[in-house]
C-alpha cells in the first residue's frame, strides 16, 4: 500500500487541513504574543507603545488570576470527577437487563443536546431562582430556607450546571466499554471465587480505563474553556468568585477592551493549556495505542 | 448484562433507572411544561403539573419578539455549513492517515488534536481584530470559518478511526480495477464509511450547534445563532420563565430531536470512534 | 501479450530487504505458481509486480514495455485477493461490472461481459446478491469474475483459495486450472501449499527468503531439486534427509529419501526401525520410524494393508536410484 504515487498523492490530500490547522494555531498566536508585549487599549486609539512584561506583570500579580486559576482547576476537576464516577455508577445500571432500557438511554441522553447558553439560564431561572425557581419551592415545602446558589455558591452551581451536561457523555462511552466487556472473563472470574466487588475493581475497572481516559481527555478539552454558563448565570461574581481563566482573558479583552492584558492572559492560558495537554497526551498515547 | 436475573431484580433496575433518567431529563421536561404555561402559571406556587391552560402564545411571541426564525436559519446555515466543508476538507486527510500511514502519523494526528487544546480565549483577540478589519464580525461565514476549524482536528480523528476498520484489500482491489484515486475514494470508500461520516457529521453540527464561545462573541444581532439569541434572555424582564422556556424549547427542539432519531450512529460518534 | 521480466528487482521495507536482487521470466500464457513458506515474500512479490507496492531498485517490464513505475491501473493486470476484496455495498452485477465501468465501457458491452462471465462461473443466479450473502466459493467466484471480465494481460492470485474449507479448495482449484485451459492468460498464482503448486503449475517458482531457490516444472522439481531446501519443501510427506556416515557411504554431506522411495518390511531390509505414530489414510499409510540411528524421524509410505503398529519392529530399504545426494552447501551432487 506504499507506493511513490500514492504517497505522493497522501502528502497532497493531507496538506489542506495541516495548512489550514497550521495557520489557525499560528496566526493568531504571533498576534496574541505580539499584542501582550503592548500598551493596546481599544478606547485608547492611537500609538501601541512597546511595554515588554508589563502586561504580563499585571496579569499574574493581578489577585483575580490566582482565583481564576483556582477556579479553573476547581471546575474542571470538579466536573471530571462527578461525571466519571457517575458515569460509571450510571453506566452500570443502564447495562443491567431491565424494561424500556432504549427510553431510558434517551432521557438520559438529552442534556448533551442542549446548548449552554439554554442550561445556564433554564437552571439559573427556573431551578436555582431563590424567589420563584423549583428549588426554593422545594426547600419551602420541606421548612427550610431558600439557598440562592448562584450569589452564595456561585462555582458549586456552576460545577452542577456543566456535570448535567457532561454525565450524558461520559455515560455513554462507559456504557459503551462496559457492553464489549467479555462476559466469559466475568464468569470465568466468578468461578474462581472472585466476589462482585473484586470483580469490578480487578476486571470492570480496567477493562474501562481507556474509556475513562478518552472521557477525561474530550471533557477537558471542553471545559477548560467553559464560558458561556458564566456568562449567562454569574458573570464571573459575585467578584470573582466564579470567574475562571476564560472568562477573565475575556473580561479583560472585550469588556475593559485592555488588549495587551487580555492578550497576555490568553498566552498564559495557552501555556497552563499546554502544561495540561502534555499530561494528557502523554496519557492517551500509552492507552490509545493498545 | 445478559445474564439471567430474577424478575424481581429486573424490576428493581427498572424502576432504579426510570428514576434516574426522569430527574436528568426534568430540566427539560420541566422547560417544555413551562413553555406552554401563561407568566403566571409558569411561576405559580406551588408550581402546577400539567393541568393548566395549554397555550402556544409565548411561542408566537417569541417569534415576534426576536425573529426565532431567523436566527434559526442562521444555526443550521452554520452548523451544518461548517461540518460539511470541515468532513470535505478531512475526508481526504484521513484517507492518507488511514491508508497510507507514515512515521509520522500518529504524531500528526496527536498535533492535530493539541491544537483543539488551543484555549480558544488565547486567539480571541487576534480574530476579533482580524474578523473587524476584513469584515467578517457579525457573518455567518465568519463563524463558519471559525467553527470549520475547531471542529476540524475532531472530524479529522473520527473519520480516521472510521477509515481503519476498512480493510485497504479493497481499496487495492479498485486500484487494480483501474479505479483512479478520486474513484476509489468516491466509489468504494466513501460508499463504505458512510455509517461512520453519518455520525461525523451528525456529532459535529451538534458540536458546532451548541458552540457558545465564539458565537457569542463573534456576533451581534444579524449572524446570531441561537446560542447568542437564547442569551438575550438572560436579563430578567419581570414575569418572562414561559418565555424564556419557549424560546430555550426552540433553541434545543431541532438537535434534541435530530439526536433522538439518529441515536445509534450518535452513540457511535459520542464515543469519538475511540471505544468500541 | 502476458510475458512479465523482473529483471534485478529488490525491495526492502526500512532497512530490511525483503527481497534482494531477483531476476525472473513468466512467458505469455503460462500459469506460474509463486510457493514458500510464510513470510518469504511472495506476496510482496505478487504486489510488485502488480504495481501496488514501489521496488526498490530494479525494472519491471510487461509485454517488454517498461512497468516500475506504472500505477497498478496502468499494468493491465487483474489480481484476485486472498480475502477476496469483494466491494461490500455493490451487488454482485456491479462488483463485476466495476472495472468495466472504471475504464468508460458503455453500459450493454459491460452487462454483456458480465453475463458472459457470470455463465462461466457459474453465478447467474446470484447477480443482484450483495457479497455478504453469498457462500466463500461464490464469493472467490465473483473475484475471479472481476478480474475475467477485463481480459487482463495477466491474473495474479495471492493464496486465493486459503479461506476455503478443504473440498472447496479442491474444486476451485480445478476450475481455476480449467480457466487457465480456456482463456490461456499468464496466471500468477501464490500460495503456501505445496499441493497447490503440484497440481495446477506449469512452473514452479520456489521462494525462501527473498530469493528464488529453484525455478522449474512440478516433475522437474521432484525429480531433481536444486538444494535441500526444494528437496524438502516440494514432495508430501517431506523428502527425509539424513546425514552422518550413512550420507558419507554415498560419497555425499547428506542424503534425501522420499517416504515413496523407501520399501518397508516386517522381516528384513537395510535400515532397521520401530514404528512410531502411524497415519492411516486408506490407500496407504504413512509411518513414522523411530529408533534407526540415522535421523530423529524417517516417514514411510507403505501400502494402506500392511499391518504394522505402534512400537513394531519395521525394515526400510531405499530404492538406490531415488536417492538424492547433497553437497556440504545443501546443493545437489550430481
Ligand atoms: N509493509 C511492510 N513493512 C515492513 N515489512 C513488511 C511489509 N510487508 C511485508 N513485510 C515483511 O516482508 C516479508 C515478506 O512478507 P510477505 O507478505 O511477502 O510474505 P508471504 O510470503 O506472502 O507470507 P505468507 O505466506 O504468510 O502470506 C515478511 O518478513 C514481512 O514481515
Ligand atoms: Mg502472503
Amino acid at each position: 500500500m506504499a507506493t511513490q504515487h500514492s504517497r505522493t498523492a497522501a502528502r497532497l490530500m493531507i496538506s489542506p487541513s495541516v495548512l489550514l490547522l497550521l495557520c489557525w494555531m499560528i496566526v493568531p498566536l504571533a498576534m496574541t504574543v505580539y499584542f501582550s508585549t503592548l500598551r493596546y487599549n481599544l478606547l485608547m486609539p492611537g500609538s501601541n507603545p512597546f511595554v515588554g512584561w508589563e502586561n504580563y506583570q499585571y496579569f499574574l500579580t493581578d489577585p483575580a488570576f490566582l482565583t481564576a486559576l483556582v477556579n479553573t482547576l476547581l471546575l474542571v476537576g470538579g466536573v471530571l470527577i462527578i461525571t466519571v464516577i457517575g458515569g460509571i455508577l450510571l453506566g452500570m445500571l443502564l447495562d443491567q437487563p431491565m424494561w424500556g432500557q432504549g427510553i431510558v438511554r434517551i432521557l438520559v441522553i438529552a442534556p448533551f443536546f442542549v446548548m449552554p447558553t439554554v442550561s445556564a439560564l433554564v437552571w439559573k431561572n427556573m431551578f436555582m431562582n431563590p424567589v420563584n425557581g423549583l428549588f426554593a419551592y422545594l426547600a419551602e415545602f420541606l421548612g427550610l430556607q431558600p439557598f440562592d446558589f448562584l450569589s452564595q455558591a456561585p462555582l458549586l452551581s456552576i460545577i452542577g450546571i456543566v456535570s448535567w451536561q457532561w454525565l450524558p457523555f461520559a455515560t455513554l462511552i462507559l456504557l459503551t466499554a462496559m457492553q464489549s466487556l467479555d462476559q466469559e472473563q466475568l464468569e470465568a472470574a466468578e468461578m474462581d471465587g472472585a466476589g462482585a466487588f473484586s470483580r469490578f475493581i480487578y476486571i470492570v475497572l480496567p477493562h474501562l480505563s481507556r474509556a475513562v481516559t478518552v472521557v477525561i481527555l474530550i471533557q477537558t478539552i471542553f471545559l477548560l474553556s467553559v464560558f458561556a454558563e458564566i456568562l449567562v448565570t454569574t458573570n464571573g461574581g459575585p467578584g470573582n468568585a466564579s470567574t475562571n481563566l476564560t472568562y477573565l482573558v475575556y473580561a479583560e479583552s472585550l469588556l475593559r477592551f485592555d488588549v495587551g492584558t487580555g492578550s497576555a492572559g490568553g498566552v498564559v492560558a495557552i501555556v497552563l493549556a499546554n502544561i495540561v495537554a502534555i499530561f494528557l497526551m502523554r496519557m492517551i498515547g500509552k492507552n490509545l495505542d493498545a | 448484562m445478559s445474564r439471567a436475573v430474577t424478575p424481581q431484580r429486573k424490576a428493581f433496575n427498572t424502576a432504579l433507572a426510570w428514576l434516574i433518567g426522569l430527574l436528568i431529563f426534568f430540566p427539560i421536561l420541566w422547560t417544555v411544561l413551562t413553555s406552554f404555561k401563561t407568566e403566571a402559571q409558569a411561576i405559580a406556587d406551588p408550581p402546577i403539573w400539567f393541568n393548566f391552560n395549554w397555550t402556544l402564545e409565548n411561542y408566537f411571541t417569541v417569534q415576534e419578539r426576536s425573529n426565532y426564525f431567523r436566527h434559526f436559519w442562521n444555526s443550521v446555515v452554520i452548523s451544518v455549513g461548517s461540518t460539511v466543508i470541515g468532513v470535505a476538507i478531512a475526508v481526504p486527510a484521513a484517507w492518507a492517515m488511514a491508508f497510507v500511514p507514515g512515521k509520522q502519523t500518529k504524531n500528526l494526528l496527536m498535533w492535530m488534536l493539541s491544537t483543539k487544546m488551543l484555549p480558544p480565549v488565547g486567539v480571541l483577540v487576534p480574530i476579533y481584530l482580524i474578523f473587524r478589519s476584513v469584515g467578517l464580525l457579525d457573518t455567518k461565514l465568519g463563524l463558519v470559518i471559525v467553527l470549520t476549524l475547531i471542529n476540524l482536528p475532531i472530524i479529522v480523528w473520527m473519520l480516521y478511526t472510521y477509515f481503519r476498520e476498512i480493510p485497504v484489500d479493497i481499496l487495492e482491489a479498485a486500484r487494480m480495477d483501474g479505479a483512479s484515486l478520486r474513484n476509489e475514494v468516491i466509489y468504494v470508500l466513501l460508499p463504505m464509511a458512510v455509517p461512520g461520516i453519518a455520525s461525523t457529521l451528525l456529532l459535529n453540527i451538534i458540536l458546532a450547534w451548541n458552540e457558545a464561545f465564539w458565537t457569542l462573541n463573534l456576533t451581534a444581532a444579524k449572524a446570531a445563532p441561537l446560542t447568542a439569541f437564547i442569551a438575550s434572555y438572560s436579563s430578567p424582564e419581570g414575569l418572562f420563565y414561559a418565555k424564556l422556556s419557549a424560546a430555550s424549547t426552540m433553541a434545543i427542539a431541532p438537535i434534541l430531536i435530530m439526536g433522538w432519531f439518529s441515536q445509534k450512529q450518535l452513540v457511535r460518534g459520542l464515543t469519538f470512534g475511540a471505544v468500541k | 501479450m502476458g510475458r512479465i521480466t523482473l529483471d534485478q528487482v529488490t525491495k526492502s521495507f526500512g532497512a530490511v530487504e525483503v527481497i534482494p536482487p531477483l531476476n525472473l521470466t513468466i512467458d505469455e500464457g503460462e500459469f506460474v505458481v509463486f510457493v514458500g513458506p510464510s513470510g518469504c515474500g511472495k506476496s510482496t512479490l505478487l504486489r510488485l509486480i502488480a504495481g501496488l507496492e514501489d521496488v526498490s531498485s530494479g525494472e519491471i517490464r510487461i509485454d517488454r514495455e517498461v512497468a516500475t513505475h506504472l500505477p497498478p491501473a496502468k499494468r493491465g493486470l487483474a489480481m484476485v485477493f486472498q480475502s477476496y476484496a469483494l466491494y461490500p455495498h455493490m451487488s454482485v452485477r456491479k462488483n463485476i461490472a466495476f472495472p468495466l465501468k472504471m475504464a468508460g465501457m458503455d453500459k450493454a458491452e459491460q452487462d454483456k461481459r458480465v453475463d458472459y462471465a457470470a455463465g462461466v462461473l457459474n453465478l447467474t443466479d446470484y447477480l443482484d446478491r450483495r457479497p455478504g450473502q453469498l457462500s466463500g466459493g461464490q464469493r472467490q467466484r465473483v473475484a475471479i469474475g472481476r478480474a475475467i471480465v477485463r481480459e487482463p494481460a495477466a491474473f495474479l492470485f495471492d493464496e486465493p483459495l486459503s479461506n476455503l474449507d478443504a473440498a472447496l479448495r479442491v474444486g476451485m482449484r480445478l476450475e481455476i486450472s480449467e480457466l487457465h485451459e480456456r482463456l490461456k492468460t499468464t496466471m500468477i498464482y501464490v500460495t503456501h501449499d505445496q499441493v497447490e503448486a503440484m497440481t495446477m503449475a506449469d512452473k514452479i517458482v520456489v521462494l525462501h527468503a527473498g530469493v528464488i531457490e529453484q525455478v522449474g516444472s512440478p516433475l522437474e522439481l521432484y525429480h531433481t531439486p536444486r538444494n535441500k531446501f526444494v528437496a524438502g519443501f516440494i514432495g508430501s510427506p517431506k523428502m527425509n534427509i539424513l546425514e552422518g556416515p550413512v550420507a558419507a557411504q554415498h560419497n555425499a554431506s547428506a542424503i534425501g529419501v522420499r517416504p515413496e522411495h523407501l520399501a518397508s518390511s516386517a522381516e528384513s531390509g537395510t535400515w532397521e526401525g520401530r514404528v512410531g505414530v502411524s497415519e492411516h489414510l486408506g490407500s496407504d499409510t504413512f509411518f513414522h520410524v523411530h529408533d534407526t540411528g540415522l535421523a530423529e524421524t524417517i516417514t514411510v509410505r507403505a501400502s494402506g494393508e500392511m499391518p504394522l503398529r505402534h512400537g513394531d519392529r519395521i525394515f526400510l530399504t531405499p530404492d538406490p536410484d531415488k536417492i538424492h545426494r547433497f553437497d556440504a552447501e545443501g546443493l545437489r551432487m550430481p
